[in-house]
């Protein structure tokens, strides 16, 4: 508390699971705010905008967390085509992904192609047949998308490959909790899909790329040493907050055992571990055991 | 006639090892960096192969069209004495799927036995490791190709074209539940790619440990000749892409096809001429298992590509087409 001014928390494993609302994080979340403590929330997950997740915390209970507090990486996205200033290019995007991406793309006013419009297409592959992709694509954006099909993937290898349009990725995670009664394949399959017949790789929006980081502190002007990032994963979450200068804690809540981060193959090494977030207001002895 | 012989016989020297020529062999507009020698003398090239492999697309056909002139020079090569085998990464046919396609271009005479689709392939690895006695099941993403192959050597199997439109139960507490005897997971191209196959190929890889093998990886593919097409790279490239492993690879270039010849049929590798279009899979198949590889610009390499000091991957020889094997050229060639 003394160390922190700012906490960054990302969702999944965090604050819920799936669906459900992991206990005890309501009065957790309320007393870091009476602490005067700024929270964030970021999600590689793509499938919704900011606005989008809003509704979902709002669905749990979680009302007075607004939009501006929740970076999800189409969100990302979009704050990447505005830093590149992709508007001025008068190109579209073609999106790989789902409505999330195709939301935040209309709110800086980029126009788009694919997405959940190209679920159930199909291209003409008889003798002769071609795709035909609108030229004016300038840039690629893959996102976790449910929907995926060999239209999508063709239509982008063709952008890619003809048209030299930019390969864009939300996130890289090879799995994710669509359910919590299983892991599901991530976005890590749809950027696979396309780097396999591109050969490139693409730029990465989500974490553990900084581009979050360096846009936050644009915009927000934090000490970077005065911030924790919060999460469940080491390749993502924890990384995230080495790789940009900010403390890492990481909550075996979700997808990480207390044996795997402890375990000597385990290189990613946060500056401190806790069970959950409400271990922050739980009164511990002075001497913890490990 | 000679003096081509003197030279030819030098390059037959030279072809398995180094690839720079005597400079004064070739006229004066020769490129400066020319190390890849055009095949001017065919008649040297009979004389040292036995065995030729051909791919198919770029080669015999492009797309569904023969090329032309093929036909004959495959009867030439036949009453020559050659052998003739036909290696193809494509895995959506089975070996009797691409023999149709041989009769319906009007090369009736292919038997089945000399095609090796990356289908094909996959069933021989599945053969070779001695698959069908561990009791367990395949996951096919992929289409009909595959499922004929396997079928051939009584290995069960799940997916393929039957899951073209499955979709999983994604809702609150929403599951795929996979079959728990699948033992490996076989990636082939597929027109019918979907999430389905996807998480369903991860479990298995994943969960249940289960091989993850491809036919191939291949970026782009020629589905139709109007333009490249995402090939198997990308069906490839989602699974490593959730399960972060490398696929065993059985088509070009891997030696798998290469070892089943040579031990069905006993062949001796220095007497046998890869011929392709491609020089990542097709050439660098030839120059990996010790055979010698022939390029032929129909396909999708062209002669700067070939020659361009970039170019890493050096065939013992190219030629426009494989027609050339037969054709009068000057000895000395203008390039």
């Amino acid at each position: 508390m003394d160390q922190v001014d700012v906490f960054i928390f990302d969702c999944d494993g965090v604050i819920w699971r799936g669906d459900s609302l992991i206990d005890g994080i309501p009065d957790t979340l309320e007393k870091l705010r009476a602490a005067g403590k700024r929270l964030f929330f970021v999600t590689n997950n793509s499938t919704k905008s900011r606005k989008g997740y809003k509704k979902k915390f709002d669905s749990l209970g979680l009302s007075n967390v607004p939009a501006e507090e929740i970076f999800s990486s189409s969100f990302a996205a979009a704050a990447y085509l505005e830093k590149t200033q992709f508007a001025a290019t008068n190109k579209k995007v073609y999106v790989i992904g789902e409505v999330g991406i195709c939301e935040e793309l209309d709110l800086i006013g980029v126009p788009y192609l694919g997405g959940p419009a190209d679920k159930d297409s199909v291209a003409d592959m008889g003798p002769g047949g071609m795709l035909h992709v609108d030229e004016s694509v300038g840039a690629v954006v893959v996102g976790f998308d449910r929907h995926v099909n060999y239209y999508k993937i063709q239509y982008a290898q063709l952008c890619i490959n003809e048209l030299g349009a930019e390969f864009i990725a939300t996130n890289l995670d090879a799995v994710t909790h669509l359910t919590d009664a299983q892991e599901w394949a991530g976005n890590g399959s749809m950027v696979g899909a396309i780097k396999g017949c591109t050969g490139k790789e693409p730029t990465v929006v989500g974490k553990p790329s900084p581009l979050m980081i360096d846009y936050m502190e644009q915009k927000f002007g934090f000490d970077r040493s005065r911030i924790c990032m919060v999460g469940d994963r080491l390749d993502t979450d924890v990384l995230f907050g080495k790789d940009n200068g900010l403390k890492s804690l990481l909550v075996l809540s979700g997808v990480t055992s207390e044996e795997k981060l402890l375990s000597p193959d385990n290189k990613i090494k946060p500056d401190y571990y806790a069970e959950t977030i409400n271990d922050f207001f739980s009164p511990v002895p002075a001497e913890s055991k490990a």
